[in-house]
C-alpha cells in the first residue's frame, strides 16, 4: 500500500479535488459556527483553497508563466489585510457586548 | 498621465492622514476642505485625460466606459465628503456616540475611492481583485465607525463576514477562469473563451455573479444590505447605497463584456429572472420598513434589479442606458441621503413617522427631498423617469416584453411606499412646539445643488448624448 501511494504523483485532478474539499470544508464552517473568530478562520481556509487552485492551474496549465502564483502571493496578502480588519471590528464589538457568539448578533432589525 | 486621478486621490489620503497627526485636535476642521479639494484635483485631472489609452503594458487601460465610471466614483466621494463632514465635525444639534476621528474618516473614504478607480481601469485578474479589495475592505471599517455604538458595530461585523464570504466566492471563480485559460489579462481570457465553453465556465461564472451580485445588492445576495445601511452612520450609507453599488456594476462590466462577452447573450433569460425578482422583492419588503435607512436599503435594492435591466439589450444602448441610470441614481440617492443627514444631525431621529409635519417646519427641505423621492419613484420629468425609460427601452428591444411589464408594475409599487414619507412630511400635523430647524451653509448647498442635479438630469439632454456619442464612437473604433 504504501509503495504503491509513493509511486503516484498527484495530478491536476486531486488537487481540484483537494481544494475543492477545503472550499467545502470553509463553507460548512462558517455555516456552523457561532463565535465569529472560528468564522473568520472557516473564510481563510476558503480563501486558500482559491489560492492553492492558482499554483496548481499554474503549475498544469501554463507552466511557462508564474501569474498564478503572483496571484496566490497577492491573495495571502489580501488574506492577511481581511484578518487584521476583521479583527479590529471583533475586538471592538467584544469591549462592548463581551461575547462574539454570531447568533446573539439580533440587534438590527425593523 | 493616465493615472493622475488614482495618484492624486491616493496623495492626498496619505496626506490627510499625515495633518491628522501633525495638526491639533481644534484645527482638524481643515481636512476636509484638504479632502474635498483633493478630489476636485482628481476630477479636474479626470477631465484632462484622453478617454483612449493605456500604462504598465496594457493592464491598467482607460477607455470610454471606464472614464464614465470614473467621473461617478469620484462624484459619488465628493458628495459623500460633503454630507458627512457637519457630523464628523460636531457641527450637529444631536451628537451621535462614538462618531469622530476624522482624519482616519476621510483617509479611509479616499483610500475606497482610490481602489474604485483602480477596479474598472485594471485589465487583468491579479489588478482585478487587489483593486476589489481595496474598494471593499474600507467599507468594513466605515461601518462599524460608531465604536462605542452596538448596531454599528454588529453592522460591521455582519458586512466583515458577508464580505469576506463573497469575496472568497468571487476569487474561487477567477480561479477557474484562470485554470480554463492559463491567462490573466482579460482580452487574452476572452479571446481564449471564444473557442468554447466547457462546463466548468458555467461554474466560474456562477461564482462570480455570486461574488459580483453581493456589491450590487442582486436578490438573493442581498441579505447583508438591510442589516449594515441600518447600522452604519447615515453618511456611510449614503455612499455604500451608491459608491459600492456602482463598483458592483463596474466589476460586472469587466466581467460581462470583457471575459464572458461571447456567452452574455445565452445567459439573458437568467439575468432578466434575476433582475426580476431583485426589484419585486425590494420593492415589496420596502412597504413594511419603518426606519428610513433600512428603507432606503430596500429601495435601493430594487434601484439595481433595474440598473441591471441594461445589460439584456446589445451594447450600444445597454452600456449608456446602464451609465446614465447610475450617474442619475447617485445624484438621487444622495439628495435624498442629504435630507435624512440633516434630519438626523438636527433631531437624532430616523423612523419615518419622525418625518411627520416637515413640510411645515421647514417648507423648503420638504420639497426637496420630497423631488429627490420622485424621481427614485420614477415620476416624469425628473431624471429618474427618464433614466428608467432608457433601461426599460433596452428591455423592450431585447424582447423581453414581460420584464417590462414586471419593472412598470414595480415602478407603481415604489411610488406606494415613497410616498408614506411625503405623507409624513405633507399630510401628518406636526409635532406639538416642533421647532423649526436650521441647515448649517453646507448641508444646505448640497442639497440644493443635489436637488438641481435631479430636476435638470432629466430636462437636460446633453448628458444622456454625450454618454450615448461617445460609447457609440468607441464601440465604432473596437470593431475596426
Amino acid at each position: 500500500m504504501t509503495t504503491f501511494l509513493a509511486a503516484q504523483t498527484p495530478g491536476l485532478t486531486h488537487w481540484i479535488v483537494l481544494s475543492g474539499v477545503l472550499f467545502a470544508i470553509g463553507v460548512y464552517g462558517l455555516l456552523t459556527r457561532r463565535n465569529a473568530i472560528g468564522v473568520l478562520m472557516s473564510i481563510e481556509l476558503m480563501l486558500n483553497s482559491a489560492a492553492l487552485n492558482f499554483v496548481v492551474f499554474n503549475h498544469f496549465r501554463a507552466p511557462a508563466g508564474v501569474d498564478g502564483q503572483i496571484m496566490a502571493i497577492f491573495v495571502i496578502a489580501v488574506a492577511a489585510a481581511e484578518a487584521v480588519i476583521a479583527m479590529a471590528i471583533f475586538v471592538a464589538i467584544y469591549r462592548r457586548r463581551g461575547t462574539l457568539d454570531v447568533t446573539s448578533m439580533d440587534a438590527l432589525k425593523d | 498621465m493616465l493615472m493622475l486621478p488614482e495618484l492624486m486621490v491616493i496623495a492626498t489620503a496619505f496626506a490627510v492622514l499625515l495633518l491628522d497627526v501633525l495638526v491639533p485636535e481644534k484645527r482638524r476642521v481643515v481636512l476636509a476642505p484638504i479632502a474635498l479639494a483633493g478630489l476636485a484635483l482628481a476630477f479636474f485631472a479626470l477631465l484632462a485625460t484622453p478617454q483612449d489609452g493605456e500604462l504598465l503594458g496594457g493592464r491598467f487601460a482607460l477607455d470610454v466606459v471606464t472614464w464614465w465610471f470614473k467621473l461617478l466614483f469620484l462624484l459619488a466621494g465628493f458628495i459623500t465628503v460633503l454630507i458627512s463632514l457637519d457630523l464628523l465635525d460636531g457641527r450637529v444639534r444631536v451628537r451621535a456616540r462614538g462618531i469622530g476621528f476624522r482624519g482616519e474618516y476621510y483617509t479611509i473614504l479616499l483610500f475606497t475611492i482610490s481602489g474604485m478607480l483602480y477596479l474598472i481601469s485594471a485589465r487583468d485578474l491579479i489588478t482585478l481583485y487587489v483593486s476589489l479589495e481595496l474598494c471593499t475592505m474600507p467599507l468594513f471599517l466605515l461601518a462599524a465607525w460608531r465604536r462605542d455604538d452596538l448596531k454599528s458595530g454588529e453592522a460591521g461585523l455582519k458586512y466583515v463576514i458577508y464580505g469576506a464570504f463573497a469575496s472568497a466566492f468571487l476569487l474561487y471563480g477567477l480561479s477557474f477562469v484562470y485554470g480554463l485559460t492559463g491567462e490573466m489579462r482579460l482580452d487574452a481570457l476572452a479571446r481564449q473563451l471564444q473557442g468554447g465553453a466547457p462546463p466548468l465556465l458555467w461554474l466560474a461564472a456562477a461564482l462570480i455573479v455570486a461574488g459580483a451580485g453581493f456589491k450590487v445588492t442582486m436578490v438573493p445576495f442581498h441579505m447583508w444590505a438591510a442589516d449594515v445601511y441600518e447600522g452604519a452612520p447615515i453618511p456611510v450609507t449614503a455612499y455604500l447605497s451608491v459608491a459600492s453599488k456602482a463598483a458592483g456594476l463596474a466589476l460586472m462590466f469587466q466581467m460581462f463584456y470583457r471575459v464572458f462577452g461571447p456567452w452574455l447573450h445565452e445567459w439573458s433569460d437568467l439575468i432578466a429572472v434575476f433582475a426580476a425578482v431583485t426589484m419585486t422583492l425590494g420593492n415589496v419588503v420596502a412597504i413594511v420598513q419603518n426606519n428610513i435607512k433600512r428603507f432606503m436599503a430596500f429601495s435601493a435594492i430594487s434601484q439595481a434589479g433595474y440598473t441591471i435591466l441594461g445589460f439584456l439589450g446589445p451594447l450600444d444602448t445597454g452600456i449608456p442606458a446602464m451609465i446614465f441610470y447610475l450617474l442619475v441614481y447617485i445624484v438621487t440617492n444622495l439628495a435624498v441621503f442629504a435630507c435624512i443627514v440633516w434630519y438626523s444631525n438636527e433631531t437624532g431621529r430616523e423612523q419615518i413617522q419622525d418625518y411627520r409635519g416637515l413640510a411645515q417646519t421647514n417648507p423648503v427641505i420638504a420639497l426637496m427631498m420630497m423631488l429627490g423621492l420622485f424621481s427614485l419613484a420614477g415620476i416624469p420629468p425628473l431624471s429618474g423617469f427618464v433614466g428608467k425609460f432608457f433601461l426599460f427601452s433596452v428591455c423592450a428591444g431585447a424582447g423581453y416584453h414581460w420584464l417590462v411589464a414586471v419593472a412598470a408594475i414595480n415602478s407603481t409599487v415604489s411610488l406606494y411606499y415613497y410616498l408614506r414619507v411625503v405623507r409624513q412630511m405633507y399630510i401628518e400635523p406636526p409635532e406639538e412646539n416642533a421647532p423649526r430647524l436650521t441647515a448649517s451653509p453646507t448641508l444646505a448647498t448640497t442639497m440644493a445643488a443635489l436637488t438641481v442635479g435631479v430636476v435638470l438630469l432629466g430636462i437636460v439632454p446633453v448628458f444622456y448624448e454625450t454618454i450615448h456619442g461617445q460609447t457609440i464612437t468607441w464601440l465604432a473604433a473596437l470593431a475596426q
